[in-house]
């Protein structure tokens, strides 16, 4: 059974969701729910100790991201 | 436990077999199909022993293990289903939303649905080295609809990645899948994606690839 609520946005944050469901071909609401699993899953495996970088090859740079 | 009711046939005549689809499976559920399926596993690769094959012929997801692969279902982005006829599982799949994004054109960057896993029953495996004929055909290809099913629902249009085993590339090809590129990161398993479009032949003409 789906559940459903109000979500306030600031204007820039609109903006950031119109342009990554118009990017994804998805509906603002995939896009908030994907987010959502995505949080869930980096908070998930950070709790168990892993830590979540980002990296770039032709740089050889690694970046740890921190989430709070 | 909600459930769809789906055909699968049973060799030699075909006679259809009605099964139950399920696509919330829990943890538990997984052990239960590790339990059933290990000592299936076990007389397979005695068979094989016995035989004398060499291993490059065993069944590439012998040494699966459903119950250790349990944890992944604590993501919201994981789901597991199956089918059972009776109370017995005859396929089992492990898939994640939006992990992975589109490698070809003209969807490259949009999310998929990924089948991290997908696996028959051993006794459903077609094995000529050893005179097992499987029990019941269709397994692989209803659970592939359903991926595509659950990639519709999520809006990414039925697009599906996966990496396959070399001993199943055969069966992606037939589903209407591209073998896209050998990827180091996966052991240099090939990547297979489904788009779009192949999405939408494969349900319109029901493909068989078993």
């Amino acid at each position: 059974m789906k559940k459903t609520m109000t979500l306030n946005l600031m204007p820039t944050e609109m903006a950031a969701l119109d342009e990554l469901a118009r990017k994804k071909d998805l509906s603002k609401t995939a896009v908030i729910r994907q987010a959502l699993r995505l949080y869930q899953a980096v908070d998930l495996r950070i709790e168990d100790g892993e830590k979540l970088f980002f990296e770039d090859e032709k740089e050889n740079k690694k970046t740890e991201l921190v989430v709070l | 436990m909600s459930f769809r009711v789906i055909q699968l046939l049973e060799p030699p005549e075909n006679k259809l077999v009605e099964a139950k689809l399920i696509d919330t499976l829990k943890p538990h559920d997984l052990e239960l199909v590790e339990r059933a399926w290990t000592p299936e596993r076990d007389r397979l690769l005695r068979e094989y022993l016995l035989r004398g094959i060499d291993r490059r012929a065993y069944p590439q997801s012998l040494h699966w293990r459903w119950d250790k692969k349990a944890r992944h279902l604590r993501e919201l982005q994981a789901r597991a289903t199956g089918i059972l006829v009776g109370d017995a599982w005859q396929g089992v799949m492990l898939t994640k939303s939006a992990t992975q994004f589109a490698r070809l054109q003209p969807d490259r960057g949009k999310p998929l649905v990924y089948i991290d896993y997908i696996e028959a029953a051993p006794w459903n495996l077609n094995l000529p080295d050893i005179g097992q004929q499987r029990r019941y055909r269709g397994v692989g290809p209803v659970l592939v609809r359903e991926a595509i099913l659950q990639s519709q629902r999520e809006g990414f249009h039925g697009r599906l990645g996966l990496h396959s085993l070399p001993q199943s590339e055969h069966f992606y090809t037939g589903c209407g899948m591209t073998g896209v590129e050998r990827d180091a990161a996966k052991q240099n398993l090939l990547y297979f994606e489904m788009t779009r479009e192949a999405a939408t032949r494969y349900m319109e003409n029901e493909v068989s690839a078993t």
